[in-house]
């Protein structure tokens, strides 16, 4: 990844990163604020339900209260008291129920148990425990006779005839049902949903908590939208007792979810007989909700297009000069020392970036002038290097041609036979040295004027073979016992060379190895195929070299031997690069020498 | 009785004088009673009265309607004893496995044709075209001959069943009874004196029969004087008579019982018999029926056979569970007949059922979908105790005529089929009606049926 991409990267995280932040504060807050006010609307709608479940509880009580009142429920009293028969009542209750416009109605005997039934007539001579209740009104579920259970709210009165301290002599339990149409009284905010569940209707009512039923939760106007939803929430207000309140999603939709509340209404007992259901709907808060997730977006997604765009600035300004250095510097590590960068020529100062790609052409320029003066001083060391060998090497002969001609003017005053014999031997000894100053020159004169190879299709093996077979003899006859060791490929390894200047280029480098290793050793020659080249090592067991001798070692006169002419690896260096090859050096101090020749390899064989 | 009266009277009087005083005195009383008696007078022909029924004049058994038109060849008299009717005498032979009716001659039908042994004969087998109490029925000359496999000793009591009522047509809407079919119209059925009733005419020349009024609207009638004979539901006899109705009510006519279906999910006796145990028959009689009635655990009633105390009435709820024991049946539906009285009683039936562990529905009654408890009121056919237990097996489908006629005999054949449990009775009812005030000689049959043919009205013309 380039700067200008990270540039983009870093900015756009960073907008994108302040524009969540504050878009899920803003989220945060709102849904604060919108529960809140459904906790507010909730119980107010909670008080408001409370009194009129008051409301209705007085209006029971007070039609029970004019019921016990009135004669004919009072002689009724009397009656069955005195005679002990209340069979003549059995359907007392449905009459007076209807005249008082109450859902149940039960006249109970002393013996408290029932002598009519409004809602379950042949309940007679049952006991009824209701008599017992404390409360003025209290909430109850009444089975009915098909199996079902009904909620309502009753009241129970004793009626009594003549003393008001008297035993009662029978009991009215009269009461309204708390369903649809009660709700349906209820005062509603909007948005709101009420629905009332209580087992009313399920064939074991009164059993411990029953499977939830949807169809049990209902509104004023019917059933309730989505009420398999609520029954988490309903089964743990009745297992708990308590109000419990929670998110309800009636679909997968978030727009349609509520926030519901759950109310347990009570018997005097404590056992929970239904569970009044207050949802408020979320639809308002999701919608805020969804317009700041969409500001948001949209304020991010222009943040991260100024982003883009910032970057793309910044990228003009600062971020090409430095590819640019770095392509520069690139270049320079290749060896193109005369790379530059662009300078910006700006009037009101310069920055970093100027300051970078001013010191990067003064260094460059200074590394150009200083490879030219290394070069030009090499030049010159191998010159003066040049000349010492030369001036060493003449000298040599130089001396004994001096001492021989001053012996023979010397000799001059001797016998014609002393003369004679001096003069021979000084005449063998002239031309000696003569033929050895031929050869010193001769030798400057080769390597001065290296002739062009005439290239032939040998093979490398062969070449191999020759330089092994021509010096393996010589080193078993050393002193210093040296093994050859020869590893050729079995494939063809043609080349296009000149014979004898390879031949002589590797004789150079057997004859240097086995200088190496004064004491003996193990002179190794290998030739491989590697693609396209063909790779011959040559390799010593001798001391090896240090790092600073093999960057000098293919310079022209240098030596490293006490004897030669420092010219025959550089005559190996103009061979192998005339037969358009490489050589290379590997060596350390106390590991041996390799020389590693890559030449190419030829295209066909001829045969 | 007054004569020892007097005579008793004598030695505290004492003189001549004060006898003479005395025997005046007496006369003069019985006299002053006698006087009511013979300020009446010979009933009247004409008027129409007016009849107000809950239900069906038409619906079986023992439809109103049906026997104000129709004659069977034998009727129940107000005694219960069997008498002729369309049939003059009748005769059996080959030990009752043969019977001879002799027609009654020159009977003819309300729509003048003659009664005659085919017509007779075509209308039983309308009657009665299976399951029959015979294996044949022919029209020999004037008679109808009746023969069967098995013997029928009850067979007369059994022809006057109101299944047997003799009609000219398919319908039944054609016969020989004291009143023929005008119309009906708005739920008023409108019959008309047959002035050529082999009977007699009778006195009224026509009856008004208003159906489906509830009891309210009767009584309301009533006491307005739109109404001659209203219906008076036996839990309500208490309370007409407090509201000084005049009541016509009848022997125990109407055996009330619980039907109970031996197959499906009754098919266990031991289940039957739980239920049989679990029946508080003490609180039908005592609060749904006002003490109205008999309690029963028997088929006939006590006064019919003497043994009914031998079947046990109360509820033995511990032996009712006992015998439930650990089978848990599915849940049984109960149909009951319409009427307050009666699906108050059925919801008390379930409740007494839930007591004793069974899970007991109150259903509407559906012929296709016969319900497991059936509560059903049952005439009594007879006052012979065998005719009316072999009727009373025909309708519950068992048709096993009963030979027996000693009250041991047949209490083994009551008790053989009781023991069964697919009928528990539960109690013996008696049927009432109100009168009105100008309605005179109006008297209930043994069924408990109004005869309407021996009433007049007091301000006939």
């Amino acid at each position: 990844m380039n700067l200008r991409q990270k540039l983009l990267l870093m900015l756009s995280l960073n907008v994108a990163l302040v524009v969540a932040a504050v878009s899920w504060t803003v989220l945060v807050r709102i849904r604060h604020v919108f529960e809140q006010r459904d906790q507010q609307e909730t119980a107010l709608f909670v008080s408001q339900f409370q009194r009129e479940f008051q409301h209705r509880s007085a209006d029971v009580a007070a039609a029970v209260d004019r019921m016990a009142a009135s004669e004919h429920v009072r002689s009724m009293a009397f009656e069955v008291a005195q005679s002990g028969d209340a069979s003549q009542y059995v359907t007392e209750a449905q009459m007076l129920a209807q005249e008082s416009q109450l859902d149940f109605l039960e006249i109970v005997g002393p013996d408290g148990n029932v002598v009519s039934s409004a809602q379950w007539p042949a309940r007679f001579g049952y006991p009824e425990p209701s008599v017992n209740e404390s409360s003025i009104t209290f909430l109850k579920r009444e089975d009915l006779p098909d199996g079902s259970s009904a909620l309502g709210l009753f009241a129970a009165r004793a009626v009594r005839k003549g003393d008001l301290n008297a035993a009662a002599n029978v009991w009215l339990v009269g009461g309204k049902r708390l369903d649809q149409s009660f709700l349906g009284d209820l005062p509603l905010a909007p948005g709101m949903m009420i629905g009332l569940y209580s087992d009313a209707g399920s064939a074991t009512a009164a059993t411990a908590l029953n499977a939830f039923d949807p169809k049990l939760l209902v509104a004023a106007a019917g059933e309730v939208n989505g009420a398999a939803r609520y029954q988490p929430l309903i089964d743990s207000a009745r297992i708990s007792g308590q109000q419990t309140s929670g998110i309800i999603y009636l679909t997968s939709r978030r727009e349609d979810s509520v926030n519901a509340t759950a109310i347990p209404l009570k018997s005097d007992a404590g056992t929970v007989l239904a569970v009044l259901t207050v949802a408020i709907s979320r639809s308002g808060m999701i919608e805020a909700q969804q317009q700041v997730r969409g500001i948001a977006y949209g304020v991010a997604a222009g943040g991260i297009l100024l982003a883009i765009l910032v970057s793309l600035w910044i990228a003009a300004r600062v971020s090409r000069p430095i590819e640019q250095l770095a392509r520069a510097a690139e270049e320079v590590a290749q060896g193109n020392w005369e790379t530059s960068v662009p300078e910006r020529k700006r009037k009101r100062g310069s920055d970093e970036v100027d300051v970078l790609a001013r010191g990067f052409n003064h260094m460059t320029a200074q590394l150009s002038s200083q490879r030219e003066r290394l070069v030009q001083s090499e030049r010159v060391a191998a010159w003066r290097e040049l000349a010492r060998r030369l001036a060493h090497e003449l000298k040599n002969p130089l001396f004994p041609l001096q001492l021989t001609v001053e012996n023979l003017v010397r000799s001059r005053a001797l016998s014609a036979d002393e003369f004679d014999e001096v003069f021979r031997e000084s005449t063998a000894t002239l031309s000696m040295e003569i033929a050895n100053l031929k050869t010193i020159i001769g030798r400057f004169s080769d390597f001065s004027k290296m002739p062009k190879p005439q290239l032939e299709r040998i093979d490398a093996r062969d070449a191999i073979e020759r330089v092994h077979l021509l010096y393996e003899a010589a080193g078993d006859q050393s002193e210093a016992k040296i093994q050859f060791d020869v590893n050729l490929s079995a494939e063809a390894m043609p080349l296009d060379a000149d014979p004898e200047l390879l031949h002589r280029a590797l004789s150079n480098l057997v004859l240097n190895a086995m200088d190496a290793m004064p004491e003996g050793g193990t002179l190794t020659l290998s030739a491989k195929s590697r693609g396209e080249q063909i790779e011959i090592r040559i390799s010593d067991t001798g001391a090896g070299m240090t790092p600073e001798e093999c960057e000098r070692l293919f310079t022209p006169y240098y030596t490293t031997k006490q004897h030669g002419t420092g010219l025959g690896l550089a005559i190996v260096q103009s061979v192998i690069a005339d037969h358009m090859g490489t050589i290379a050096v590997e060596s350390r101090p106390g590991g041996g020498t390799v020389f590693v020749i890559e030449l190419p390899k030829a295209s066909e064989i001829i045969v | 009785m007054l004569r020892q009266l007097a005579m008793n009277s004598l030695p505290a009087l004492g003189a001549k004088t004060n006898t003479r005083r005395v025997w005046a005195t007496l006369w003069i009383i019985v006299a002053l009673l006698a006087l009511p008696a013979g300020a009446r007078t010979r009933p009247h022909y004409g008027g129409i009265l007016r009849f107000e029924i809950e239900g069906d004049p038409w619906q079986r058994p023992n439809g109103l309607a049906r026997r104000l038109m129709l004659d069977g060849l034998t009727r129940i008299d107000a005694n219960g004893v069997v008498e002729p009717a369309l049939a003059l005498n009748w005769k059996s032979e080959n030990e009752a496995h043969h019977w001879e009716f002799q027609l009654r001659p020159g009977v003819h039908f309300q729509d003048g044709s003659s009664v005659t042994s085919v017509t007779v004969v075509n209308s039983i087998n309308v009657a009665c075209s299976a399951n029959c109490p015979w294996t044949a029925v022919h029209a020999v000359g004037s008679s109808i001959v009746f023969t069967g496999d098995s013997p029928m000793p009850n067979l007369p009591a059994l022809l006057s069943d109101d299944e047997y009522l003799i009609a000219a047509d398919a319908g039944g809407n054609i016969g020989t009874g004291p009143f023929q079919l005008k119309g009906f119209n708005n739920a008023v059925l409108t019959l008309t004196a047959n002035e050529s009733c082999w009977a007699g005419r009778p006195f009224v020349d026509a009856i008004e029969i208003h159906a489906r009024r509830s009891i309210r609207d009767q009584w309301l009638d009533m006491s307005v004087g739109r109404a001659d004979l209203v219906e008076v539901p036996v839990e309500q006899l208490r309370q007409a008579r407090e509201q000084h109705l005049t009541v016509l009510q009848s022997p125990l006519s109407t055996l009330l019982a619980l039907r109970v279906s031996s197959s499906g999910a009754l098919a266990n006796p031991d289940l039957r018999w739980a239920i049989a145990l679990a029946v508080d028959r003490g609180a039908l009689f005592n609060v749904i029926f006002q003490k109205q009635g008999e309690v029963t655990a028997s088929l006939l009633p006590s006064a019919l056979t003497g043994y009914a105390f031998l079947f046990p009435t109360e509820r033995d709820l511990n032996k009712s569970r006992e015998k439930h024991g650990g089978l848990t049946p599915p849940p049984l539906t109960l149909s009951a007949e319409e009427g307050g009285a009666m699906q108050l009683a059925a919801q008390r039936i379930v409740l007494n059922l839930h007591d004793a562990g069974f899970n007991v529905q109150v259903v509407a009654e559906n012929g296709a979908h016969p319900a497991d408890l059936a509560l059903r009121r049952i005439p009594l056919a007879s006052n012979q105790p065998a005719a009316a237990l072999e009727a009373m097996l025909r309708g519950a489908e068992v048709n096993a005529p009963v030979l027996a006629q000693d009250p041991a005999r047949i209490y083994t054949v009551e008790r053989d089929f009781l023991d069964t449990h697919t009928l528990i009775p539960l109690l013996y009812l008696p049927r009432a009606y109100a009168i009105g005030g100008r309605v005179r000689d109006l008297r209930l049959g043994a069924d408990g049926t109004p005869q309407a043919a021996d009433a007049a009205l007091e301000d006939a013309p």
